[in-house]
């Protein structure tokens, strides 16, 4: 294989880019959502290579209950049994506020984006839940073996009008979404090819609520797909689109879109990635690895240069605030993330959620800030007490005298020191209005 | 109310006017708006309504005794007899009856056959370029069409989605969205006012501190305007609810000239028959209701309201009695300044180009008419020259 863009070689602390709790918030904030202070100690002490292993093998959390899995089962299960969308929303805010694995949920919300289906039309929680949950078991499997599940999930196959695409009568649906979204993207493909795709994909429908092929509906003739030709099935079709460049280069830039800030991965490096990921059998676990260990990921280039989503707002302020015991109501969180533009379970379309600037305009300005007021506060975040800084310094043992929460509120949100003009700001808020500050400050919505 | 409106109106361009002293903090529409205070009264005010997915053309405006289009939808046409006649060859779908008054009044008119060379039928790629009116892969990523003409005229627009569409977003000009007015009101304002800190060096954070400060504004204005009368008689709809609240908007008289506004579901590939008939009856009723409620409240002089989808569905009924991505469309303009009726014709059914028919009016076209002739912008930000039609009367 051709050698890696050396941007891609493993990050080493230097004077220049050292080991720091810059560093250590910022790797929880884009690997996870974001951590509590003990762990980020735990990690500023063991050093990059053990946090990463850490994070990639799903053993991040110092505050996950023993009972993790069996809870969230119990949550999941009773809200599909209900019928209630919401609670379904706020079982996903569970796992990745109390989960040991927020890498796994990050790349399982990434998945989700990826493969962008919703609720509205798919109006089958159990479908959805399934799919959920295949996106978490597959999320740093190869991408072959992600895709080919997916395109099978019964509610990516109601929502894309898979079973009404027949022989003799196509639906070019699912055709169309699997090139321009799941695979090439636009621009590598054609219209004839979006109509010699259905073809291929005829017959695949639904039986008992699981994927099924019907050989009587399968157009079993003659197709050419990107320059290809044979008598394909749809999983055929799956293959030959696998093995095209342009759907490494897609992946890669999904993975960038995760892991990077505006501007912070050359074109040139995006194509060395997608060239490892060719090489690597599209392999998402060797990607995600490469990214995260990389220079380019701690490069300064990379640090503070993204809009955090929703979801990453409102879980890493949680988990960095340690509301643990009491927590805040998973269900208002998924409501507030909702109004933030991220209806977890409900995109606004195939094309998932635009992500970066779009996130933020006026209104979802005054919403975040909304919600950090009801955060602290606790009431309107279903939360029986309210955020107290010193309680929180001193369970750490530092001082909490003004001065010192606002430096130890900084640390812990922003990875450092604030500056005298930041903490001139934020001595405009006592006690927990000084956090509200914090979390309401536009440099607190970058991560 | 008239003086209602008076005080209104009085506060919102003091309260702009006080903002002012606060200069250089305060977000760009601000000032515009302080600046066209007095003349927004009486702006003319576009509302765009977005028919999301892909509008089945054909079955919604649909040819009179037209045998090819029989044929074409076996299972799914419309007869001539169910059909609410708008003019001698063309009748719209029976769900029209909803916005009865409004076809009445003349105040309805149909565009058929609207779209642009070489159509794209991806819903992305389609929306893309009806957002930006450029046909260019290159270009169709970029500022939408309002944005740009909001550039050039100043002022603000509002859209009732959970995100700012493609269409409205400019270099300068600021898009609010919102869908429900809590969402416009700050819990605690106070605290941030004092987060929003000072102007900023990087790029990113300048941006996200400049919505920050917008957010403040709006929820001012929003608080200002809070009293505003409700009324109006609406459907419980989405679409219903959604220009309910542009109508609340409206009267509170913030001096915005574009609304905007989704309907989503017309992506009908499946036994269609049933959901695009109520699509087409939420979407009547709720125009119908808007413009009545506008009538009442003396404002629909300055209205025109656009409809537009992405692009129009197959002619031809698929397998599963659905249709499937298409190429040229139906336009709707409603108001009292619309011509009635028809403009335009309907696209052949069997000279075909791959398939589709080719269509009879270039979608900027209607675009450069309602700048030129309706918001009174200068059609060149469409960045080419196109004929404009006799829409308005």
């Amino acid at each position: 294989m051709k050698t890696l863009d050396p941007v891609w070689g493993v990050y080493t602390p230097s004077d220049e880019a050292p080991w720091d709790l810059r560093r250590v918030t910022h790797l929880h904030r884009r690997a996870g959502f974001a951590a509590a202070w003990d762990e980020l100690q735990r990690d500023l002490k063991d050093g990059p290579e053990a946090s990463i292993d850490r994070l990639i093998a799903g053993k991040v959390s110092l505050h996950s209950p023993s009972e993790f899995d069996s809870t969230a089962n119990l949550l999941a299960d009773a809200a599909v049994a209900a019928n209630e969308p919401g609670r379904l929303k706020a079982w996903w805010f569970y796992r990745m506020l109390f989960g040991p694995d927020p890498l796994g949920e990050k790349l399982t919300l990434t998945w989700h984006n990826h493969f962008a289906t919703s609720i509205a039309k798919v109006q089958d929680l159990s479908a959805m839940r399934r799919q959920n949950d295949t996106f978490r078991k597959l999320c740093r499997a190869t991408f072959g073996e992600l895709l080919n599940s997916s395109v099978r999930e019964a509610a990516l196959l109601v929502w894309l009008d898979a079973p009404a695409n027949r022989k003799g009568h196509p639906n070019e649906n699912l055709g169309r979404e699997l090139m321009e979204l799941f695979t090439l993207g636009v621009g590598n493909y054609t219209e004839a090819d979006v109509k010699e795709a259905a073809r291929c994909l005829t017959g695949w429908t639904i039986e008992d609520g699981k994927f099924a092929e019907v050989a009587t509906r399968h157009d079993d003739g003659e197709k050419t797909v990107v320059g290809k030709t044979g008598k394909w099935t749809g999983a055929d079709l799956v293959r030959v689109l696998l093995e095209n460049p342009a759907t490494a280069k897609r992946l890669a830039w999904r993975l960038c879109d995760v892991f990077f800030g505006e501007k912070a991965v050359s074109p040139e490096a995006l194509q060395s990635l997608a060239d490892g990921l060719i090489a690597n059998n599209l392999d998402i676990g060797w990607a995600v690895g490469t990214i995260l260990r990389s220079k380019a990921f701690f490069a300064d280039a990379n640090i503070g240069t993204r809009i955090k989503g929703p979801a990453e707002f409102i879980t890493g302020s949680a988990r960095a605030l340690e509301m643990f015991d009491p927590a805040p109501s998973t269900l208002a969180l998924a409501d507030w993330c909702g109004r933030m533009g991220q209806d977890l379970f409900e995109p606004p379309n195939v094309g998932g959620w635009n992500g970066g600037r779009a996130w933020v305009g006026a209104r979802s300005m005054i919403t975040r800030a909304n919600f950090v007021a009801a955060l602290v506060d606790g009431t309107n975040a279903g939360r029986p007490k309210a955020h107290d800084p010193s309680e929180l310094a001193k369970r750490h043992g530092l001082p909490t005298d003004a001065n010192a929460l606002i430096t130890f509120h900084c640390r812990l949100l922003l990875g450092g020191d604030p500056t005298p003009a930041l903490t001139a700001r934020l001595a405009k808020g006592m006690d927990r209005k000084m956090v509200a500050l914090l979390l309401s400050a536009p440099e607190y919505q970058l991560g | 109310m008239a003086e209602g409106y008076h005080m209104l109106n009085r506060r919102t361009f003091l309260k702009s006017s006080s903002l002012l002293a606060l200069a250089p903090t305060v977000p760009v529409f601000v000032t515009r708006t302080a600046r066209a205070a007095e003349p927004a009264k009486d702006a003319r005010v576009l509302v765009v309504v977005q028919l999301d997915g892909g509008n089945d053309a054909l079955n919604t405006l649909v040819p009179l005794k037209n045998e090819t289009y029989q044929k074409l939808r076996p299972r799914l046409k419309i007869a001539d007899k169910d059909a609410v006649k708008l003019s001698d060859n063309f009748g719209l779908h029976p769900s029209f009856r909803q916005a009865d008054k409004l076809i009445k009044a003349g105040q309805l008119l149909a565009i058929p056959g609207v779209g642009y060379p070489n159509p794209n039928r991806s819903h992305f790629e389609s929306m893309a370029i009806w957002h930006t009116a450029k046909t260019d892969p290159e270009e169709y990523k970029g500022y939408g069409w309002l944005g740009r003409a909001l550039d050039t005229s100043g002022g603000d627009s509002y859209t009732i989605t959970n995100d700012v569409p493609r269409a409205l977003r400019g270099r300068r000009s600021a898009a609010i969205a919102l869908t429900r007015l809590e969402d416009l009101t700050l819990a605690d304002a106070g605290t941030v006012k004092n987060a929003t800190g000072p102007e900023a060096q990087q790029d990113l954070l300048a941006f996200v501190r400049r919505h920050a400060v917008d957010g403040t504004t709006a929820a001012e204005k929003m608080s200002a305007m809070a009293k505003a009368t409700d009324g109006g008689n609406y459907p419980g709809t989405t679409v219903g609810e959604r220009l309910k609240l542009i109508a609340r908007l409206l009267k509170a008289d913030l001096g915005t000239r574009v609304f905007y506004t989704v309907q989503g579901g017309y992506d009908t590939h499946a036994t269609q028959q049933f959901t695009h008939s109520n699509l087409l009856f939420e979407f009547a009723g709720a125009v119908n209701a808007f413009f009545a409620d506008l009538q009442t409240a003396k404002l629909a002089d300055r209205v025109t309201l656009l409809a537009f989808s992405e692009f129009g569905r197959t002619i031809k009924e698929n397998g599963s009695a659905g249709t499937d991505h298409g190429t040229a469309g139906v336009v709707f303009l409603c108001g009292p300044n619309v011509k009635s009726g028809v403009i335009g014709s309907l696209p052949s059914l069997t000279e075909l180009d791959k398939g589709e028919p080719k269509m009879t009016t270039d979608f900027r076209q209607v675009y450069a008419t309602v700048l030129t002739d309706w918001l009174g912008i200068k059609a060149d930000v469409l960045g080419g020259s196109y004929e404009t039609m006799k829409l308005f009367s």
